[in-house]
Formats: C-alpha cells, structure tokens, sequence
C-alpha cells in the first residue's frame, strides 16, 4: 500500500522532480563559473575565508557553503508540488484513490522532502568539486567542519521553512496568479521581518551573540515549519474542491487572514515610524487593500450587477 | 454487496445543492440519474467519491463508510469528464496511475480497446476530440473492473456507432452481476435502453426512483381527445400533461387503475389510445413544469 503510493505520487511528480534538480545544478554550476571568473581578478590565495572555521554561518566573497538557488528550488517546490496538483485536478484522482487523504499528505511531503535533500546533496557535491577542480592555480581551497554544517543546517532550516510557507499557502490558495503574489510578497516581507528582529535581539535585554541568533534562526524556521506541515495536514484532511478556483478554499480562513494580514502589513509599514499619521493612513490602506484582495469576487460580481441594472 | 446513500447532503456557498440523497446500489444494477442542467447531478457524484466532502451524510460500501474506510472508495469508479489529471499525459501512459490505485485494472484490455476504437496510444489526451476524451474516460470506467461504476454524461459527443457499441459494453458487463453502473445523461432515450431503474432529482432532493419494469406494469401513457374543450376532473386528479395537439391531449397516469379506466371510458372520448411509455414521458412528467394544466387556460 505504501509502496503503491509512493510509486503513484512518484509518477506524478518525477518530472518535476527532474526539472527542480536540473535548476538547482545549472544555476550554481553557473554560479560556481561566474564566482571563480570574478575572483582571477581579484588575486587572492585563498576561496574560502578564515570565518569559516567559527560555528557561525559562512558568508564569503567567493564561495558560498549553501547557495541561495537550492533555497530558491525548495521555494519553488513548495509551491508548485501542492499548486500542481490542485490546478491540473489531480487531487481529485488521489482523493478518489482509496489512500485515506492522511497518507497521501505525508507521503507526499516525506517524498518532496527525500528528493530536494537529495538534490540538495547532489548540487553542493556538484558545487564543491567543481570549486576544487577549477580553482586557479596557486589558490587553495580549505574546508572546515565548523563553518560548513553551520552553514548547511541554517540553509536546509531556512529552505525547509520557505517550502513549509509555500506547501501551506499552495494548499489553501486556489488561484494560482494570486498565490504566486502572495507568496512573493509574504516572502520579500520577511526581509524587513528580520531587518527588524535582528537589532532587538542582538541588543538589550536580549543581547545575543551572532552564533546564538543564528541557531535561534534555525529553531524558528523548523518549528515554523512543523506547525506549517501539521496544519497544513488539517486542513488538507477537509479540503473539499468546490473551492478550487476560489482564492481561498478553506471559506473560514478569510477573516483570520485578513486579521492577520492588517495586524502583520501595518506593524511592518509602522516600524520605527513616529509618525502617527503615517501609521493610520498605512493601516487604512492595509484595510481596504486585505478587504479588496479578499472578497474581491463578491465586489466584482456586485460591480457586475449593478452594471447590469443600470444597463437595462 | 451493496452501496449504501444515506441521506447525503452538499451545500455550496450557503446553496444547497443537493439535500437528503438516499439510495442502495447493488452490482448488477444500471441506474440512470436524470434531472434538469444544473439540479447538482454532478456534485452528488463528486460528494459521493469524496472530492466534496458532505455536509451531512455517508457513502457505505458493504457496510463500510467510505470516509472511515478510504480503502472501499476502490469499489467505486468516477473519472470526471470536465475536470481530470489526464491533460497532459499520452494514452499510453494513462494506465499507470489507475493499475496503482485499481487492483483489478485490464491493461491488455485497455490496449486492445484502443485499438478497437481506433485511438493513437501516442495522443495526448488534450489533444483529443471531445468525442474523443469521452470515450477514453469510458475506456478506463471500464477497464478498472470497479464494482460501482459512474458515467457522468458518458454519450456526449459521441457519434451514433461509438453510442452503440459502448452501451452494449456496459450491458455485458453487468451481465455477470459483478459491476453496476450510475449513469447520468441528458439522452433519456439512450437511458431509457440501458437502466433498469431511474433516480429523479428535482429541487436538490431524489424525488423518484422508479424500478422501470415496474412503473411501465402501473403507468400508462395515454393520448386522448374529447368532445368537450375542458379538461375532465379525473384528468386533472390523476394525470399529468405531456403535449397538446390542437384537441389532442397526450398524458401520463403514473398509477393507472380500473377506477380510473372507467371514470375516462365514461366521457365517452373521441379518442382513448395507449402509447409506449418512454423514459423522457416520465421526465417531462414530473420535471417539466411548463407543460401543466394551468398553462392552458
């Protein structure tokens, strides 16, 4: 039974699969070539800087321990893996299957999960032995424990974090152009989420070290992740596809959502602002752009009526 | 081995769709399912295969609900014509899927009804005439040995030949008294051959489910002319109005007794004549509300 799913989902989603691995090996490969292009300019003798033997994330100028692109591929598959599979009906196959929704849930997240660790580890293998083997000669490339799993453990939380985002908003998003402008922004959002955060907690009265924030970083991203893929499996033991097509197709997560997106937008745009003014007209526009955004079939069909009224 | 309706509800956006559905289904059965476009055919059938989820309700298949019991689901065959996965995958890719959900799934026999219908294994399914797709979708109903199969609108689209041949597919199926089928159709005629029993939907509710052998022993339809222009008391009772010709009444009088007999032999009409009762008499009958009495007057 399990192997039968397994095997199903596997058929589905293998070209997608193929196409998620074939980005992340020729974006960094490319990656690779321009950053070893960019550096026998710079005559250095060293690729990979001292940081990297500190328990702290490397960042460097010309090697990167966990490149952003695989980041980018996990997001991509969030979205696409559970959008998919809404936009093209086959979730009516699977639910219609015999495998209780439950299983298909998760064995479509372990499998997604399996395949882009896989990717993961086949690209930064890719990456790394490609640094090796093209690096100038007389430039050493040296590797340490410390600054590698750091990098490789934030990486994996950062990217298993985005993919919980857009798996979850996938799967309550019912229109694919919306979700994939939801999506974008809430993601752009979190810059100024972490523009944010960062100064309160390196400074009093939280006042931690830079490796402390980087493993506090992590946690959050897991355990955003695990309520994500947990409620996520709630909700998607319910989902029932007449919604399909509709923005949201759980109808009763419209007022939390939009609670949440005015709470979230105007405490982003207010930050640090003092003017009290520029607050209201924020929250304001937050109102009527959620409220917009959010029932904007009915407007639009209302819009449609009254035409029609006036019309005849 | 039965599967069991009960009392099955679906609202859409605050519309009830379709309230209250009960009905047994046992192998060997071909149900028609009729009612006027739009009275929720359709989403009984997706809330029936879980891709709705009820408001109210269960689907038990040998006892067994198929919410609880996913596994069962199974037994149940239902490939929507208007929203599927198959898009864009080729023909001969297709079977994969359904061998791995469909324990009893006919490759060799899909093969060979392709070839049969003369269909390319190489054809993207999108790329198929409507007709076409149909087919196909028939195709696979088919080839999965399911034991409850349903065909929403199977014959649409398809040319009188392909008609033939699948409806007597579908009767040597249920020959064997495996396999049952629920049939949706606008062509009541086609419907009227295959079914042995009809469900009537009106108003989101089963209003009929007529056993058809039986209604045809208590039903008449009847055409009928009298001297009188107004129409007789025991008509108006009793019947319900199909067509008018001029003086020409045709009716249908679903429990036809002798009562009814001799209050009608006692006008002393010009013209008493019996026809064949037909499945689309039946539909007009109690569906058609535009061709009652009252539009006479």
């Amino acid at each position: 039974m399990h192997n039968q799913l397994d095997r199903l989902i596997w058929r589905r989603h293998r070209r997608l699969f193929l196409a998620l691995g074939a980005l992340a090996l020729f974006a960094n490969v490319v990656m690779v070539i321009i950053a070893l292009s960019s550096r026998q300019t710079a005559g250095a003798h060293q690729l990979v800087g001292a940081s990297i033997h500190h328990w702290a994330t490397y960042k460097g100028d010309y090697f990167t321990a966990y490149s952003y692109w695989l980041i980018f591929v996990y997001w991509l598959a969030g979205l696409l893996l559970m959008n998919q599979d809404l936009k093209d009906n086959f979730n009516q196959f699977l639910f219609t299957s015999g495998f209780s929704r439950q299983r298909v849930y998760w064995t479509k997240l372990r499998q997604s999960l399996v395949v882009l660790l896989g990717i993961s580890i086949v690209t930064i293998a890719v990456q790394y032995s490609l640094y090796w083997l093209m690096k100038p000669h007389g430039v050493s490339f040296t590797l340490a424990w410390p600054g590698l799993l750091t990098s490789w453990i934030s990486g994996l939380a950062v990217a298993t974090g985005l993919f919980a985002i857009c798996w979850f908003a996938a799967l309550i998003i019912g229109q694919t152009g919306a979700l994939i402008v939801t999506v974008t922004g809430f993601t752009l959002s979190l810059m100024s989420v972490g523009a944010i955060s960062q100064p309160i907690l390196t400074n009093r009265p939280f006042s931690l070290s830079g490796s402390q924030l980087t493993w506090l970083v992590i946690g959050v991203w897991l355990i955003a992740a695990i309520i994500l893929f947990v409620w996520g499996a709630v909700l998607y033991q319910h989902l029932s596809l007449e919604h399909n097509g509709e923005y949201l197709m759980v109808p009763r997560l419209k007022r939390p959502v939009y609670l949440v997106f005015v709470i979230y937008v105007t405490g982003i745009f207010s930050w640090g602002d003092t003017s009290w003014m520029a607050d209201v007209v924020t929250f304001l526009i937050t109102v009527i752009f959620g409220y917009a955004w959010l029932w904007r079939p009915r407007i639009g069909e209302r819009l449609h009526q009254w035409r029609a009224r006036h019309d005849g | 081995m039965t599967l069991q309706v009960k009392a099955l509800s679906k609202a859409i956006n605050h519309q009830q769709i379709i309230e209250d559905i009960s009905f047994d289904w046992a192998p060997g059965e071909i149900i028609g399912l009729v009612g006027r476009n739009g009275v929720g055919k359709t989403t009984l059938f997706r809330t029936l295969t879980n891709q709705y989820v009820a408001e109210q309700g269960q689907v038990l298949i040998d006892g067994q609900s198929t919410t609880r019991h996913p596994l069962q689901q199974r037994q149940l065959f239902f490939l929507d014509g208007q929203y599927n996965f198959l898009s864009n995958y080729r023909l001969w890719e297709i079977p994969e899927f359904f061998r791995l959900v469909y324990a009893q799934f006919d490759q060799q026999r899909y093969q060979d009804l392709l070839v049969q219908f003369e269909l390319d294994r190489n054809s993207q399914y999108r790329r198929l005439s409507k007709g076409m797709r149909a087919l196909v979708n028939l195709i696979l109903a088919l080839t999965s040995n399911a034991t409850y199969i349903i065909l929403d609108e199977p014959f649409d689209g398809l040319d009188v030949i392909v008609r033939e041949n699948i409806a007597t597919m579908v009767i040597d199926e249920v020959a064997d008294q495996q396999k049952g089928f629920l049939i949706s159709s606008h062509d009541l005629n086609e419907l009227d051959g295959l079914s042995d029993r009809v469900l009537l939907l009106k108003d989101s509710r089963l209003v009929q489910d007529y056993h058809l052998e039986e209604i045809r022993e208590t039903a008449k339809k009847l055409q009928l002319v009298f001297n009188d222009k107004t129409i007789p008391a025991v008509l108006k009772e009793h019947s319900q109005l199909i067509r008018v010709s001029g003086r020409v009444l045709v009716v249908v009088i679903t429990h036809y007794t002798p009562e009814i007999d001799q209050q009608l032999r006692a006008l002393n009409p010009v013209l008493l004549e019996e026809l064949p009762l037909t499945l689309e008499d039946l539909f007009r009958a109690n569906l058609a509300h535009d061709t009652g009495y009252q539009l006479m007057k």
